[in-house]
């Protein structure tokens, strides 16, 4: 318990105008921890995420991610943001380059990689999401689930310590959604410190350490998957629940 | 309406395989009018061939003096045979053509190259314009390695009109990015000054800033910018550059936000976003509009002959208003639209060529 967080987050508000989307939200996230945040839309669980890598700039309240604090000094975002890999909704591969390159032109830039070495690690890590034969297509060849597995390993080359994945499978079709939370619970396996905001309760059973339930802005409910999904202590959270798991 | 479908089945075999014909006649000769429409049509068509062809071909000079246009119904192309050269080459010294010609060469030669895809990297394109510049002027302007000096005034012709081409495109090109990514920064003061400058300069016309800049600027700061083809060429750049900016800055806001989100989480810092992700995607997205403006650029290089510059159309007018040659103006119109023909439409053709590439890698 005396080891330093991955993520510290105390008291953060945030606003888009007069909505505030975060307000007072206080999280821990050790090393190696798995935590699946859910909530209902417009709960703020996005926001939060994004503030982690500063993608969102918070209004008060501090983030620290591995010792260093987030604030308006770039080099420390930057450096900051090689420690951290997200995965999106969207996958947002980059369309004009290939799998490979997409893989290994950030390694090569900010890790200053020689360019076999960050191809072959780029390699690795396709083969690891179990899509190396695409390797020299281009993205919109692809199928959503093999994109967001490239998305994936895309991250993943940049060695990161933590992984944030902001919905990595509400845009898939439903037939695609298996193969990339297997890819994630793999990569949970090795002891990957990853922040999920995911409504694959599924996928929260089977890997999360912690289940955190969001809404209006506020963390409301915070309980390892057995408590959270078995013994639900507020209404909010249960409601929410009955719905997600409704069908 | 079981009637009308067993039409088909009788009328498929009559056809006895002559689909073309029955394509060609529903689509010409539908009703008697239409086909007298169409006859009428092909009939015109074919009058203004024939008469066109009478006058470019059968019927035209060559070659020869004047005299020999007189009494010819045709085209007079004598006077391009005679007057070439001050077309191409402008006032440049006669017995050093072959510089301006080479020097032209040269620079077709660096368009061409930096058409090849394969060139594309910052390096080597750097090195191909250095080189590229670096040979122009060594042939052009001489007083090195034996050539003779040949002072910027007796520049002209093709020869010039291209290298303002090239100039205007090269400086105006990084300017037009510039623009384009200033007046998308993050500082508001930033944001508002790119932004007036560009529309600053999209409110005024192309002829009052080459005037400005040839005429009315060695007035008010004498020797400032440089020769006066340099400050016109510069002037083009700008007129360029902020049309350009705009041009880019649309490719960029087609963007999806998530492209920077993604380059910004692989902790990509801002030039290198740009220059990997944003700029490469933005240019593919306003490859059409950008080829347009290369297309209008191009042929408003011709503009410079308002201020005394002696570009391919100058010449052009040099050349059939020396007295003799005075009735061959059309002729000599017409071999100059032809000579913008060729280029402009290579660079559409080209245009079209790009997108097709770029295609495959969407």
């Amino acid at each position: 318990m005396t080891a330093q967080p991955a993520i510290r987050i105390d008291r953060l508000d945030k606003f888009y105008g007069h909505y505030q989307a975060l307000s007072q939200v206080s999280l821990s996230v050790a090393k190696g921890e798995k935590v699946v945040i859910c909530g209902p839309s417009g709960s703020g669980k996005s926001t939060l995420i994004r503030c982690i890598n500063r993608l969102e700039e918070h209004d008060a309240g501090t983030i620290d991610v591995l010792g260093t604090p987030l604030d308006d000094r770039t080099a420390q975002i930057d450096g900051i943001r090689r420690e951290v890999g997200m995965v999106f909704q969207n996958f947002n591969l980059f369309p004009h380059m290939t799998i490979l390159e997409n893989c290994a032109m950030a390694p090569m830039l900010v890790r200053r990689q020689p360019r076999r070495e960050a191809e072959a690690a780029a390699m690795h890590f396709l083969e690891k999401v179990r899509i190396p034969e695409q390797a020299l297509k281009y993205p919109g060849e692809l199928s959503g689930g093999q994109q967001q597995r490239v998305a994936i390993a895309r991250a993943l080359c940049m060695r990161p310590t933590i992984m944030l994945f902001d919905e990595p499978t509400s845009a898939l079709d439903p037939e695609m959604v298996s193969e990339v939370l297997d890819v994630m619970v793999a990569l949970a396996k090795e002891g990957m410190t990853m922040v999920c905001v995911t409504h694959e309760m599924g996928f929260a059973r089977q890997v999360a350490d912690r289940v955190i339930f969001m809404d209006r802005g506020t963390i409301v409910e915070t309980a390892p998957p057995g408590a959270f999904f078995g013994n639900p202590r507020h209404e909010r959270t249960r409601a929410f629940l009955s719905q997600v798991l409704a069908h | 309406m079981s009637e009308v479908s067993g039409d088909l089945p009788l009328d498929a075999p009559a056809g006895r395989g002559s689909a073309v014909y029955d394509d060609l006649k529903s689509r010409f000769f539908p009703t008697p009018l239409s086909g007298l429409a169409t006859l009428a049509g092909l009939a015109l068509a074919g009058w203004i061939l024939w008469h066109a062809l009478q006058w470019a071909l059968f019927d035209a000079v060559f070659t020869g003096p004047p005299e020999a246009c007189r009494e010819a119904a045709g085209a007079c192309w004598a006077v391009i045979h005679a007057r070439w050269r001050l077309m191409f080459f402008g006032l440049y010294p006669h017995e050093e053509h072959w510089r301006s010609a080479l020097a032209c060469l040269l620079f077709l030669g660096v368009i061409g190259a930096s058409c090849m895809p394969r060139l594309w990297q910052a390096g080597r394109l750097a090195v191909l314009w250095i080189a590229g510049f670096a040979g122009f002027l060594l042939l052009m302007r001489g007083g090195v390695l034996g050539l003779s000096y040949v002072p910027q005034e007796k520049w002209g012709g093709l020869t010039l009109s291209i290298f303002i081409f090239v100039a205007t495109v090269l400086i105006g090109m990084p300017l037009a990015v510039a623009l384009a990514l200033l007046r998308r920064a993050s500082l508001p003061l930033v944001a508002r000054l790119a932004g007036l400058l560009i529309d600053g300069i999209r409110s005024l016309p192309l002829i009052t800033i080459l005037f400005a800049l040839a005429v009315v600027l060695p007035i008010l700061a004498p020797g400032a910018l440089g020769s006066k083809l340099t400050r016109v060429i510069l002037g083009m750049a700008l007129f360029f550059a902020a049309y350009q900016a705009e041009i880019i800055r649309s490719g960029i806001q087609s963007l999806p936000a998530g492209q920077e989100e993604a380059a910004k989480a692989l902790g990509l810092h801002y030039w290198r976003r740009m220059a990997k992700v944003i700029l490469p995607q933005a240019f593919r997205r306003a490859l059409p509009p950008t080829i347009s403006q290369l297309a209008i650029i191009f042929m408003e290089v011709a503009m410079v002959m308002i201020v005394g510059i002696f570009d391919f159309l100058a010449s052009g007018n040099a050349a059939y208003g020396s007295g003799e040659w005075n009735f061959a103006n059309v002729e000599v119109y017409v071999f100059i639209a032809l000579v913008y023909f060729v280029f402009v439409f290579s660079l559409s053709r080209y245009g079209a060529y790009l997108e097709r590439r770029m295609r495959v890698g969407k």
